[in-house]
């Protein structure tokens, strides 16, 4: 910096580099910029602090519950929009779910980090081994159903498939669009002589294991093979990444077919197909030949705490059953106040159970519907409704406020 | 007053008093933030190790070039992670580098002044873009276009080449390494235009009064000065694309195998870690993800280090060369 | 008729600088269209609801739940604030302490290099690595709180503070010593002179530093999944030992979902985030231009 040199009288001026000495306007906007800086820094730690929080709105349970409390849960990302439109309507706790994906949520229950976890598929037995005393009920809480996407352009309606069909392209056995097995089932149809593109799964999914589920019951090889899994070894096929990813690939390459819960299948408008039950009807899914699917699978229920893993409402008998249906899980432990020690109160617990009912009771099952979940079952519900009443808080029952039936 | 003497008399100097204190205190302070930036990057690779205890105790170091990633079957194989990574910022560098310094080029060369300043924000604009946008384009934009248009006329003009062998569904490495490249060239543009600003007008006036044309002072006489500083700037670049997650996770199909084509899905390190985090199938799997993230740590950290020592002895060199 | 070779070379000159001219133009393409896209798809998104109402229940026009167009993303903006607040905590005293002490005690020695040289090394952490770190780090002395606000503000602060220690070291080695020099032979002690004169000196350059550095880590979205969990859907915006709310990961998990208002509120942050992230990069630019003409100049 230069200074403008001076006589030997004088001494040099200062350089005025130093922002004090200038005072004019940009000084102005830096402090501007450190004032905003700084607002923002405070605001966010404010945030932190609680300062902006707002207060949580009266219980409208059905008798008077004690005071609010704040339940976490975690797990599953497919029955998060409906766990969040719970937790919006019910408000006499304040319910917290955490979408971070089906085995998370199986692992936060173990490690007792939240109050329920949620799932797609039921406990394997290595997770049923890793739960900590006193164990987990399974509690279904939900259903839904896979179908089959496909992207071929000339084909219009709902393509018609089989088990044995969907096993064969998932095994790579059948590999054109135009093999005979698939025109079989569908006559009168111009199936275009292109490649299959097979889409899977890339990721965990409760879907999967539905679809496996599906395909080992129909063919002995994939059966033998792969089984039914969230995750599979898959033999061709490229895979996507949750069921947007599988909607997405599908969508845009042409000769693709793949899997996706039936939410994805009707809320983005892609073709899916019409799946062979038992009874030999193509059913094309929807949420009310679902529901009846559960209804007249005629499941018996495992114990609470037993092995739900072969549970299976898929093939349903009835001439309108669609045969892809599959329940979603909640866990939480038989008996709170030994599970999580001196710190989970009975308050709490009665919260917890509450909530619990309220979630498969009317109230909350009518709220599935709208958004492509399938409601229970009344068996699901009067079994649930057995299991919520089964809870303990130290031994001693809970007061469940929510009326059965 | 006496000649000389800046300071009239009457201002004597002030000794110090308790700045004594203050000064220890002030540099005790800084002396704690500064071990903890130290202290950061040493944390970094002794945390890591111990989260990967579990993976390496099992595995140890065949792990990274294990060759498959199956761990419901408890195989665990960092090979195709690796694979992938490399592979597609590989190609990004292949595509930023000529274009991001032919952007600088242009820039420094050729383009009128008023143009410079704002195409030069334009392309740092684009690395000001978070990564997670760049992802949801790249899936909705660029895979469409990659499926429908670029990819068969891949297979079909070079195939040939054995490089384009699989269906073309878009969501694969070479999409992947598109949207990687779009991220590092603003990083090449950035540094091989400071180097090029850096060398010397002589140079340029020199070889222009012996009847260079443009090109051949760029080639000539720019490019050779300014090399290791590009070089150092594709090498940073090359840093950040190993390191890119939601970019690539999107669109690269999540396919832990080793991939034998350019249009298979694959997978890099930051994809397998971000995908594979909240599965929990099994109780390695975590602690193989940690292990993972160490491995690309040192990778990069390796990377960037060599990069900013070639950028300071090129910056030393010309420094003396220029006296 | 022949070209010759001067014409040739002149031919291949010219054509050289129409290439690099169409590097540009290919360089632009993508970010017109990534800014097209996100402006297409989050522009509707944009109202006064978004600004400050909660996430709304999924709509389901299909199935009988009409849009009412309502709710917005104040939680994940209140997750950000929180995040960016609680990340500058940690790595803005940090980095300024440390870029200070290289220059005012380290000077030109090897020492200033290394802590330089270790801040250029940190900037090159992958930003998921340092969500991996941060959450081995709670695993292993905070469990309970592995997944949370606080955890991935560490993470985010980790890739804070190389920014911002760069940026405050340069800032202040553009203050002349003679400024030091005339603090020192006025008797000022030490730390003031430090303090008080060459950092307030070098304050624009630091400040563009912290813009920058937030500027880089709001748009993250790794380390938030890593290290922060999901917690978008509790319906009160939450303590930060809570998993975390973020822009990034509001975009991340919405865009991924069916239901048309949550895809429209994803793309709504991304708009807002795309905003922000290029006003705080212009905004220090133009903070770092003004000063170092300053610098230059004065």
């Amino acid at each position: 910096m230069s200074s403008t040199s001076g006589s030997a009288t004088n001494p040099p001026a200062p350089s005025d580099t130093i922002v004090r000495s200038k005072g004019t306007s940009r000084t102005g906007l830096y402090a501007v910029i450190a004032v905003v800086v700084v607002i923002v820094i405070i605001l966010g730690a404010g945030y932190a602090a609680g300062w902006f929080k707002g207060s949580s709105s009266s219980a409208t349970a059905n008798c008077t519950l004690p005071a609010a409390q704040t339940l976490n849960g975690a797990g599953s990302t497919l029955v998060a929009p409906l766990m969040f439109q719970w937790s919006q309507v019910y408000t006499a706790s304040t319910v917290n779910y955490d979408p971070v994906g089906s085995g998370a949520g199986i692992s936060d229950i173990t490690q007792k980090t939240v109050d329920f976890g949620a799932s797609d598929a039921p406990l394997n037995a290595a997770q049923r081994t890793a739960i900590p005393s006193p164990g987990v009920v399974t509690i279904p809480e939900s259903a839904g159903a896979a179908v089959p996407i496909y992207n071929l352009p000339g084909v219009s309606g709902h393509l018609h498939f089989t088990g044995q069909v969907l096993a064969a392209i998932y095994l790579g056995d059948l590999t054109n669009w135009n093999n005979s097995a698939l025109q079989a089932i569908n006559p009168g149809v111009t199936l275009p002589n292109a490649a299959i593109v097979v889409v899977h799964r890339s990721d965990g999914s409760g879907t999967t294991f539905v679809w496996t589920s599906f395909l080992s019951a129909a063919n002995a090889t994939w059966k033998n093979t792969y089984s039914h899994s969230t995750t599979i070894n898959w033999p061709v096929g490229v895979g996507a990444k949750g069921n947007s990813g599988v909607t997405t690939t599908v969508q845009i390459t042409q000769d693709a077919i793949g899997y996706v819960d039936i939410n994805y299948a009707l809320t983005n408008g892609v073709a899916f197909g019409a799946v062979q039950n038992p009874a030999g009807n193509y059913i094309v899914a929807n949420v009310t030949n679902i529901e009846s699917a559960i209804k007249d699978s005629n499941v018996v229920f495992p114990s609470p705490t037993g092995d739900w893993y072969n549970v299976t409402v898929e093939n349903a008998p009835g001439a309108t059953d669609y045969p892809l249906a599959t329940f979603t899980y909640v866990f939480v432990y038989t008996d709170v106040g030994v599970a999580y020690g001196s710190s989970y109160s009975l308050t709490k617990a009665e919260n917890l159970v509450d909530f619990l009912a309220w979630i498969v009771g009317p109230t909350g099952q009518s709220y599935a519907a709208p958004l492509y979940y399938i409601p229970l079952s009344s068996s699901a519900v009067t079994y649930d409704t057995n299991t919520i009443h089964s809870l303990t808080y130290n031994g001693q029952a809970i007061t469940v406020c929510v009326p059965t039936g | 007053m006496t000649p000389g003497n800046p300071f009239p008399a009457t201002v004597p100097p002030r000794p110090p008093r308790i700045s004594k204190w203050g000064d220890r205190i002030y540099l005790a302070l800084l002396l704690l933030a500064t071990a903890g930036v130290v202290a950061l990057m040493v944390a970094l690779v002794a945390v890591l190790v111990n989260g990967s205890g579990l993976a390496f105790k099992a595995f140890g170091f065949s792990y990274i070039w294990g060759y498959y990633w199956n761990p419901e079957n408890g195989v665990y194989g960092l090979g195709p992670a690796i694979q992938g990574t490399l592979i597609t910022s590989a190609i990004a560098l292949l595509i930023a580098v000529p274009l991001g310094l032919g952007a600088a080029i242009f820039l420094t060369q050729q383009a009128p002044a008023w143009l410079r300043a704002p195409v030069g924000q334009l392309i740092e604009l684009l690395a000001a873009i978070p990564s997670i946008v760049y992802g949801f384009w790249g899936l909705i934009i660029l895979v469409p276009i990659m499926a429908k248009v670029v990819e068969p006329r891949l297979i079909k003009y070079l195939g040939w080449t054995g490089l384009f062998n699989a269906t073309p569904i878009g969501i694969d490495i070479l999409t992947a390494s598109l949207v990687l490249s779009v991220m590092v060239i603003p990083t090449v543009t950035a540094i091989s235009r400071d180097s090029i600003a850096a060398v010397p007008r002589s140079q340029k006036e020199a070889a222009l009064a012996i009847g260079a044309t443009d090109w051949e002072v760029t080639r000539h006489a720019i490019l050779p000065y300014a090399r290791s500083g590009i070089v150092a700037g594709a090498v940073l670049g090359l840093g950040r694309a190993l390191g890119e997650t939601m970019a690539v996770l999107f669109v690269i199909g999540n396919h832990t195998v080793i991939v034998n084509s350019l249009l298979a899905q694959g997978q890099t390190i930051p994809s397998l870690i971000a995908n594979v985090w909240f599965e929990n199938n099994t109780t390695l799997e975590r602690p193989a993800l940690v292990y993972a993230a160490l491995v690309l740590l040192v990778i990069t950290l390796a990377i960037n280090l060599g990069a900013r020592l070639v950028l300071t002895r090129s910056q030393a060199g010309r420094g003396a060369a220029a006296e | 008729m022949k070209f010759d070779r001067a014409a040739r070379r002149k031919v291949f000159s010219h054509s050289m600088t129409v290439l690099s001219g169409l590097a540009i133009v290919v360089i632009l393409v993508p970010l017109v269209s990534v800014v097209y896209e996100v402006v297409l798809l989050g522009g509707p998104a944009i109202n006064v609801d978004f600004f400050t109402q909660p996430i709304p229940s999924a709509c389901n026009p299909a199935g009988g739940l009409p849009c009412h167009g309502g709710g917005g993303v104040i939680v994940p903006i209140e997750g950000t604030l929180q995040l960016i607040g609680l990340s500058s905590l940690f790595s803005v005293p940090v980095g300024i302490g440390a870029a200070i002490f290289a220059v005012e005690y380290g000077g030109e020695r090897r020492l200033a290099r290394v802590i330089g040289m270790v801040a250029d090394v940190l900037s090159g952490v992958p930003s998921i690595v340092a969500g991996v770190f941060t959450w081995a780090v709670f695993v292993l002395y905070f469990p309970t709180i592995a997944f949370s606000t606080l955890d991935a503000a560490l993470a985010l602060s980790v890739l804070m503070v190389p920014i911002v220690t760069r940026t405050c070291e340069e800032a202040l080695r553009t203050v002349p010593n003679s400024v030091r020099e005339a603090a020192m032979a006025l008797g000022i002690s030490k730390w003031k002179m430090s303090l008080r004169i060459t950092f307030v000196a070098a304050l624009p350059g630091v400040i563009t530093g912290i813009l920058l550095a937030i500027a880089r880590s709001s748009g993250e979205a790794a380390p938030l999944l890593i290290a922060g969990g999901f917690g978008c859907l509790h319906p009160l915006s939450q303590g930060v030992e809570n998993q975390t709310c973020a822009l990034p990961l509001w975009i991340y998990f919405g865009a991924n979902n069916p239901y048309p208002n949550w895809i429209t509120l994803a793309w709504g942050c991304a708009l807002l985030l795309l905003l922000v992230i290029l006003g705080l990069s212009l905004l220090s630019r133009f903070t770092l231009e003004r000063m170092s003409r300053r610098m230059r100049g004065g």
